[in-house]
């Protein structure tokens, strides 16, 4: 056999190899009161953090530097050098702070109040802050990537309401379907998705036109939705499936059997690997984007909630 | 206060308080409560996967339903002694891996404190060649709000439906090994 045929050979006997991921997974365990930093490339858990109040909602800033942490039952939003691992203060909102997401430039920060009817702006250097009126039950919020639109999902109003970031006031308010509470944008800014928790569906509205555009049906309780490579994954947590569809066509493409009361769902930067964070079994699971094949699992902490975009660029 | 007792104090009390709301919190709590008994798994099931009687728990007096072991379709109402209800539907039912999932719709508070619980019955075979049969629950404390009254706790939720499970699982446990 010739060298080049040896070669060929090995090529083909092989196994695939991933590109080494150089992401982190930062979830919030609600029930132990920690945050666990999993390893995405080796889905193995790192770090662990203490952080209190029965954490719950977490966001990243896009460089990777900072995490925060909503406590809802601290009452309090924790601060996080995510690359020393360390806890650099935590900010006393009041009410009950729960989803959240982190402008673009990581300047500010918007929460979710259950409670409390609002949305809070803060900047998490000066703890400056603004509020605007949201409705029921505020749960998920997502920013758009230029930074001048916020997304904030009315739960209980059934409703996403549209802020603006520079004046941070109501533009929009736009029916949806029951319960609604995690919410994704696009890498273009251009549509919202959320989990419709109570009518078993997604809601996808185009940010421009302001309204909704398409309602696709999932698995009994969405939670959660991950955008990539053109489909939406959503997690299913009383079906404990994650839900594929085509998010141009929504023709449903699959549906995942999953861990124990998954909620939370995320995507590599490469759009590869899709991460579900299964809240009775105290998992992260990893699930292939094109196969949809379970991957990896890591263990968490007591109750992983890990609610927003979970997922660190760590180089 | 044993499952039980908190009905009896219903009775007692006989004050309703406002039903539990759609509303809930943002912190789910986890009950698991399991128990082996000595019976074949199938002789188990047999009682367990019945979702239209419910007379194994303690305090039951009557179940009414309809739609028998269809998931999404099957409800259920338990009276219980005192005249207090639960309502609850089925939402997973498998009869091969012997499980099943409800959900509770209306519970009062008084009965048991505690909102948007669902909950799995599983049983397995033990390594005794018995059963072994898990009861657990995801549910939410009766009070969404931050700072609950102390009635209304996450300690209060969680104990109530352990007391309950436990309850329950005995209850169980009895009725079987006594056919």
């Amino acid at each position: 056999m010739s060298l080049r045929a040896l070669a060929v050979v090995f090529i083909v006997l092989l196994p695939p190899v991933r590109a080494a991921s150089a992401d982190e997974a930062f979830i919030p365990n609600q029930s132990s009161g920690d945050l666990t930093i999993v390893d995405l490339g080796a889905m193995t858990p790192g770090v662990t953090l203490p952080i209190g109040g029965k954490p719950a909602g977490i966001a990243v800033t896009p460089d990777g530097a900072r995490a925060y942490v909503t406590s809802p039952e601290g009452h309090f939003v924790s601060v996080i050098d995510a690359i020393a691992r360390r806890v650099v203060k935590q900010i006393a909102v009041g009410g009950q702070p729960f989803g959240v997401a982190v402008s673009p430039d990581g300047r500010r920060l918007y929460v979710a109040d259950m409670n409390g009817r609002e949305l809070l702006e803060i900047s998490p250097e000066t703890e400056k802050t603004r509020r605007v009126e949201i409705g029921a039950t505020p749960s998920g919020v997502a920013v758009t990537p230029d930074g001048r639109l916020i997304i904030a999902a009315a739960r209980d109003d059934n409703a996403l309401v549209l802020i603006e970031a520079e004046t941070f006031a109501r533009v929009a308010t736009i029916a949806v379907g029951r319960h609604p509470y995690g919410v994704t944008i696009d890498a273009q800014g251009r549509h919202a998705y959320t989990a419709n928790v109570e009518s078993d569906d997604v809601s996808i509205i185009d940010l421009a036109e302001r309204k909704l555009i398409a309602t696709a049906p999932v698995g009994s309780h969405p939670y959660g939705v991950a955008l990539a490579r053109g489909r939406a994954f959503v997690a299913n947590q009383y079906a404990e499936t994650v839900s594929v569809f085509d998010t141009a066509t929504l023709a449903p493409l699959a549906t995942i059997k999953v861990g124990e009361y998954p909620e939370s769902v995320g995507v590599s930067r490469d759009g590869a690997t899709i991460y579900v964070t299964n809240w009775f079994s105290n998992e992260l699971w990893s699930i292939d984007a094109e196969s949809y094949k379970i991957m990896g699992k890591a263990a968490t902490g007591d109750g992983p909630r890990a609610f927003g975009a979970f997922v660190r660029a760590a180089d | 206060m044993s499952p039980l007792a908190v009905l009896r104090a219903i009775v007692i009390a006989a004050v309703l308080t406002p039903a539990a709301a759609v509303a809930h919190g943002a912190t789910p709590q986890k009950v698991i409560e399991t128990i082996e008994i000595a019976a074949p798994p199938a002789k188990v099931w047999a009682v367990v996967g019945d979702f239209q009687d419910m007379g194994w728990l303690p305090g039951i007096v009557k179940t009414e339903g309809e739609g028998g072991v269809t998931p999404e379709i099957a409800k259920r109402r338990l009276f219980l002694a005192g005249g207090a209800v639960i309502d609850e539907r089925l939402v997973q039912y498998d009869d091969a891996a012997m499980s099943l999932r409800y959900i509770i719709e209306h519970v009062d508070f008084a009965v048991l404190p505690v909102g948007n619980l669902s909950a799995t019955l599983k049983v397995s075979p033990a390594s005794s060649g018995g059963s072994v049969v898990e009861w657990k629950s995801r549910f939410y404390r009766a009070f969404p709000g931050g700072n609950p009254p102390e009635q209304y706790t996450d300690e209060v939720a969680i104990k109530a439906v352990s007391e309950l499970f436990r309850s329950g699982l005995a209850g169980l446990k009895a009725r079987v090994e006594r056919e």
